[in-house]
């Protein structure tokens, strides 16, 4: 089977569905992820990653290149994480699931003041929490976060900024960062 | 950037999803992929005018005979008027004639008749 991700775009749509498969396992860590981080728990992560690539296999003939595909399921799995989690508030107040992390670590981090952000952010409300998923897990710039979530470019920035102060002054208080660290 | 920004970057590396998720997605598609419905715009743009023309042709054409029905008997009804108001103003002539004529024959009898004289008189008493 070609790897070619272009030529892969274009025999999904003409139904090859090995193509499709490989689709998923490109952007599967990535919506997961969205999901895992907006919702806390893998369950309901996997459902809501199910669920945009289900979508995305309807949509294909709209997605133009994968530039496009990598944008979409960014913004499909963003918003659906947002009204799952405002149809059943209480998930937001779970923390994540202990001994869920299966990335490896790095040498330099520290597992706890990791663990604890995750839990933190877990707190923010859901449009705050998903322009701090895009930002930081998914790279995106402002403007993408803006366009993805249906939000003012400033908007934007105004979540970023707050959700970074509310985290800081967290980190501080529990002390697992000095305030010193602070720019 | 602030080591908060660092480390929230390292906090939210992507994990991988359950093993086996990829074939759980391709067992849950549907069998095949719905093709791409587009409706050419040219039929949408004239798909409700043709309809509304079709839902105002009815009324419009049974309004259309009724109007040309009154008219026809407004006519009708004009000429019948017409033809009886000739035969009355021909039977008023016809009679005008009549008595015109009676009216003379009585003038022409009362001239032919002589003058009576004294001695008529006297023979009738």
């Amino acid at each position: 089977m070609s790897v070619d991700p272009p030529s892969l775009l274009l025999r999904a749509r003409d139904g090859d569905a090995s193509a499709f498969e490989a689709l998923v396992r490109m952007h599967q860590s990535s919506v997961f992820s969205i999901g895992y981080r907006m919702l806390s728990r893998r369950d309901a992560a996997e459902d809501l990653a199910q669920d945009v690539f289900l979508q995305l296999y309807r949509r294909l003939d709209s997605i133009e290149s994968l530039e496009h595909l990598g944008f979409w399921l960014r913004r499909v799995a963003a918003n659906l994480a947002i009204d799952w989690l405002r149809r059943a508030t209480h998930v937001a107040t779970q923390p994540l699931e202990a001994g869920a992390e299966v990335a490896a670590q790095q040498p330099d981090e520290d597992p706890l003041l990791n663990r604890e952000l995750r839990r933190m952010l877990g707190e923010l409300a859901p449009a705050a929490r998903a322009v701090m998923v895009l930002r930081y897990q998914e790279d995106c710039d402002v403007a993408e976060i803006a366009t993805s979530l249906d939000m003012p470019v400033n908007t934007v920035k105004s979540h970023i900024k707050r959700s970074l102060t509310a985290l800081r002054g967290k980190a501080i208080g529990a002390r697992l960062i000095t305030a010193e660290e602070m720019p | 950037m602030s080591d908060v920004e660092n480390e929230l970057r390292r906090a939210l590396r992507p994990v991988d999803p359950p093993a086996g998720f990829a074939e759980r997605v391709m067992r849950a598609l549907p069998p095949q992929r719905p093709p791409a419905t587009v409706t050419p715009l040219d039929i949408v743009r004239t798909a409700p005018r043709v309809t509304a023309w079709r839902r105002l042709m009815t009324p419009a054409a049974l309004a259309a005979s009724l109007v040309v029905a009154v008219m026809l008997g407004q006519q009708v009804a004009f000429e019948r008027e017409q033809r009886a108001g000739l035969a009355a103003s021909r039977e008023l002539m016809q009679a005008l004639r009549v008595t015109s004529q009676k009216l003379d024959d009585a003038y022409r009898a009362v001239q032919s008749t002589p003058p009576r004289t004294q001695e008529d008189e006297e023979n009738r008493s």
